[in-house]
C-alpha cells in the first residue's frame, strides 16, 4: 500500500513536472507581453509586476495588421478545406482500391513529411518564382496543401479502414451511386478524422513562419511572418512580439475547441456487429 | 414476374474459380436458402445477384430483365447484411427511410411507409434511437425494416441471424417466415445453419466448392440426398457413413463390409448394384433403434450420452477392426446406456446407398421410395 502511494506520488510528480514544462513558456509569452520593456530585463526576476495592455494597443494600431490577419486566415482556412477535400479521396483510394503500388504511394506520402520545412525553402523559392508564385497567396496555399497533405492522408487512412464497407454497399443498394455513398454515408462517419486533421493542418498553416517569411511580401505576409518585424537593427521589442504571439494563438484556439468537439470516439458505434 | 435467374454464372477470382457454372430458377415469391459451409461460394452468388461482385461469365436476370451489367441501385432488390450494416449516424426512422428520402419519394409517403414496416416489426417505439442504442435484435429489425420500405420485387438475406444468440435466433427465424407470408417476395437467403435453411425455404440448394450438389425442397434434400455431401451435411447430428461392398449370396444382395453383412433395401437390386461394387452407406441417427427387432445390427460401446430431455443422443464406437463412430438418437432418457455395449437395429429401406467413386445417390427419388416402403408393409 505505502509502494503504491509512493509510485502514485512519483507520477503525478512526473506528470507535473511534464505539464510545467508545456505550460510554462505559454505563461511566460503572455507575461512578458503584459510587461513594458524596461521591466522585461529587469534583475533580478520580478514576477511581482503592475500589468500594462500598453503593448496589446501597440500591435493593435500596427499599420496594416487587418491586411495580415486576412492573409493568415484566407492561407490558413483555403489551405485546410483543400488539404482536407484531397486528402480524404486519396486516403479512401489508398484504403478501398487495390492498385498496383499502392503501398509504395502509401509509404513515400509519408517520407515526404520527414522533410524539415527550412529545408525546402531554397528549392521552393526557386520553383513558385518559376511559376510567378511568390508573393501571392495562393502560392502560399499551394505549398500548405503540399506540406499537410501526406499527414492527412495517413490520418484520414486510419479513420477510412474503421468505416465498414458493408455501410457503403448497404447505401449503394439503397439507391446511392458512388458519389452519395461518398458524401451522405461515408465523410459523415469520418467526421473526427477531418475535425482531427482540420485543427493539424490549420494550425501549421497558421502558425508556419519560415517559408511564409521566404514567399511573400509587405501585401502577403502573415500574421508570424508580421510578428517578426518588431525584431528590427534597433533592437527587438520583445513586449510587442509576445503580445503579437498571444493574440496570434487565439485563433487556432478557438478553431481547436470547436473541431475538437467532432472527436468524439464510436461514431461507427452500432453500424455492424463488434 | 420477380422472379429470379442465373444463367451459367461463373465468379473467379484471378485464378481462384469461386462459383462454377451457376444455373437456378427462382419462382416468384419463393424462399430459396443457399446452404453450405463457410467459403463454398453462397454469400459471391448472393453478392453477385446483389450487384456487389462483377459476375465474370454469365448472366443474371431478375424479373425477366437482364441486370448483370446494372448498378445495384437499379436492380430493385433490397438486402440485410450478416453485421446489419446500419448508418450509425442516423437513428433508426432515418435508417429505414434512406433509400426512399434520396430517391425523392414524398415525405408523407416515406413516413406512411416506415411506419407501416415498424408497425409489422414491431419497432415503433424505437424510432428515434441510433443503432448504438440497440440490441442485436432489434438492429437486425431495423435492417429488415429497411429492406421492407422499399417494397423491392427481391429480397436478398446474408447470414442475417448467425450473429443473434440461440433464443432470439429462434424467434427472428420464426418472423422472418412469417414476414415472408405476409410480404409473399422472392427471397433469396444465405446460410450455413440447415436449421433455418429446413424450415424457412421452399427450396433449399446445397452449395459444395462453388457448385450446386442440390436443389429441392427441404423434404426431398434431407429423405433423398443426392450425395455423399448433401447427406453429411444436412440433418443433425450428421448421417453415419459406412464403406462396403455388395455382394450376391444365394440369390440375394448383402452389404458386407468391415464388421457388417446386412441385408440391402429392397429397391437396390433394382438400380443395377453389381456384385463386389464397393458402396458408401448413409444412416440417418434417427433411422436406429436400441434392440434386436429389425433385420440389420451391430453393437456400439456408448461412450457419450448427452440427455437432451424428449431424447438422447448417444455417441459411441462400432465394435469391429475400424472402431467407427456413430450418433444414435434414441427417445427419452438413455443414461442408463453409458460405458454398456448396446445392440442397435434398423430396417434396411432405412439406408442411403451411395456410389462410392462418385458419391452419388444410387437411391430412386423419394416418391418411389415410399413405394417400396408401402410394398414392404403390405402384407
Amino acid at each position: 500500500m505505502k509502494r503504491s502511494i509512493a509510485a502514485a506520488s512519483l507520477h503525478y510528480a512526473v506528470l507535473i513536472f511534464l505539464a510545467l514544462l508545456c505550460v510554462m513558456p505559454i505563461v511566460v509569452i503572455f507575461a512578458t507581453s503584459l510587461r513594458q520593456q524596461v521591466q522585461i530585463f529587469a534583475e533580478p526576476l520580478n514576477f511581482l509586476f503592475m500589468p500594462t495592455l500598453e503593448n496589446y494597443r501597440a500591435v493593435l494600431q500596427e499599420d496594416k495588421l487587418d491586411r495580415y490577419l486576412f492573409n493568415s486566415l484566407f492561407v490558413g482556412v483555403v489551405s485546410t478545406v483543400i488539404t482536407l477535400v484531397l486528402g480524404c479521396m486519396a486516403a479512401y483510394g489508398l484504403a478501398r482500391f487495390r492498385f498496383k503500388g499502392r503501398t509504395t504511394i502509401a509509404y513515400t506520402t509519408l517520407l515526404l513529411r520527414t522533410v524539415p520545412l527550412a529545408v525546402l525553402a531554397i528549392p521552393v523559392f526557386v520553383i513558385w518564382n518559376n511559376w510567378n508564385l511568390v508573393n501571392s497567396l495562393w502560392g502560399l496555399v499551394l505549398l500548405y496543401v503540399a506540406v499537410n497533405l501526406p499527414f492527412t492522408i495517413w490520418l484520414l487512412y486510419g479513420f477510412v479502414l474503421q468505416v465498414p464497407i458493408e455501410l457503403e454497399e448497404a447505401a449503394a443498394i439503397d439507391g446511392c451511386g458512388p458519389f452519395r455513398v461518398f458524401t451522405l454515408v461515408f465523410l459523415p462517419l469520418i467526421a473526427p478524422g477531418l475535425a482531427a486533421a482540420s485543427i493539424f493542418t490549420f494550425r501549421i498553416a497558421w502558425n508556419e513562419f519560415i517559408l511564409a517569411l521566404v514567399l511573400t511580401d509587405r501585401h502577403t505576409r502573415t500574421l508570424p511572418v508580421a510578428a517578426s518585424l518588431f525584431i528590427t537593427d534597433m533592437g527587438v521589442d520583445w513586449g510587442k512580439v509576445m503580445a503579437m504571439g498571444s493574440l496570434i494563438a487565439i485563433p487556432p484556439l478557438i478553431f481547436t475547441f470547436v473541431a475538437a468537439r467532432q472527436i468524439i470516439g464510436g461514431l461507427t458505434a452500432g453500424a455492424v456487429k463488434g | 414476374m420477380s422472379g429470379l435467374e442465373l444463367r451459367g454464372v461463373v465468379k473467379r477470382f484471378g485464378d481462384v474459380v469461386v462459383v462454377k457454372q451457376l444455373n437456378l430458377k427462382v419462382a416468384e415469391g419463393e424462399f430459396l436458402v443457399l446452404l453450405g459451409e463457410s467459403g463454398c461460394g453462397k454469400s459471391t452468388t448472393l453478392r453477385m445477384i446483389a450487384g456487389l461482385e462483377e459476375v465474370t461469365e454469365g448472366r443474371v436476370f431478375i424479373g425477366g430483365r437482364d441486370v448483370t451489367d446494372t448498378h445495384p441501385m437499379d436492380r430493385d432488390i433490397a438486402m440485410v447484411f450478416q453485421n446489419y450494416a446500419l448508418y450509425p449516424h442516423m437513428d433508426v426512422a432515418k435508417n429505414m427511410s434512406f433509400s426512399l428520402r434520396i430517391s425523392g419519394v414524398a415525405p408523407a409517403v416515406v413516413a406512411e411507409r416506415v411506419a407501416a414496416a415498424a408497425k409489422i416489426l414491431n419497432i415503433e417505439h424505437i424510432l428515434a434511437r441510433k443503432p448504438k442504442d440497440l440490441s442485436g435484435g432489434q438492429r437486425q429489425r431495423v435492417a429488415i425494416g429497411r429492406a421492407i420500405v422499399r417494397e423491392p420485387k427481391v429480397f436478398l438475406f446474408d447470414e442475417p441471424l448467425s450473429n443473434l444468440d440461440a433464443k432470439l435466433r429462434s424467434h427472428m427465424r420464426a418472423e422472418l417466415a412469417v414476414l415472408h407470408q405476409r410480404l409473399g417476395k422472392t427471397t433469396i437467403y444465405v446460410t450455413h445453419d440447415q436449421v433455418e435453411a429446413m424450415t424457412l425455404a421452399t427450396r433449399i440448394v446445397v452449395f459444395d466448392k462453388g457448385q450446386i450438389q442440390q436443389v429441392g425442397t427441404p423434404a426431398e434434400v434431407f429423405n433423398n440426398p443426392a450425395n455423399t455431401f448433401v447427406a453429411g451435411f444436412i440433418g443433425t447430428p450428421s448421417m453415419n457413413m459406412f464403406e462396403v461392398v455388395a455382394q450376391v449370396r444365394n440369390g440375394e444382395l448383402r452389404l458386407v463390409g468391415d464388421g457388417i453383412d446386412w441385408a440391402a433395401p429392397q429397391w437396390l437390386g433394382a438400380v443395377g448394384v453389381k456384385d463386389a461394387q464397393p458402396l458408401t452407406l448413409g444412416l440417418r441417427p434417427q433411422s436406429l433403434s436400441a434392440g434386436e427387432a429389425l433385420v440389420n445390427r451391430f453393437t456400439l460401446r456408448a461412450d457419450v450420452v448427452e440427455y437432451l430431455g424428449t431424447e438422447s443422443q448417444v455417441v459411441g464406437v462400432t465394435q469391429t477392426k475400424d472402431e467407427r463412430r456413430i450418433s444414435v438418437i434414441v427417445p427419452g432418457d438413455a443414461r442408463a446406456m453409458h460405458r454398456q455395449h448396446v445392440s442397435f437395429c434398423f430396417d434396411p429401406s432405412a439406408l442411403h446407398v451411395f456410389d462410392k467413386g462418385s458419391g452419388a445417390s444410387l437411391r430412386p427419388t423419394i416418391n418411389d421410395t415410399l413405394t417400396y416402403t408401402n410394398k414392404e408393409m403390405t402384407p
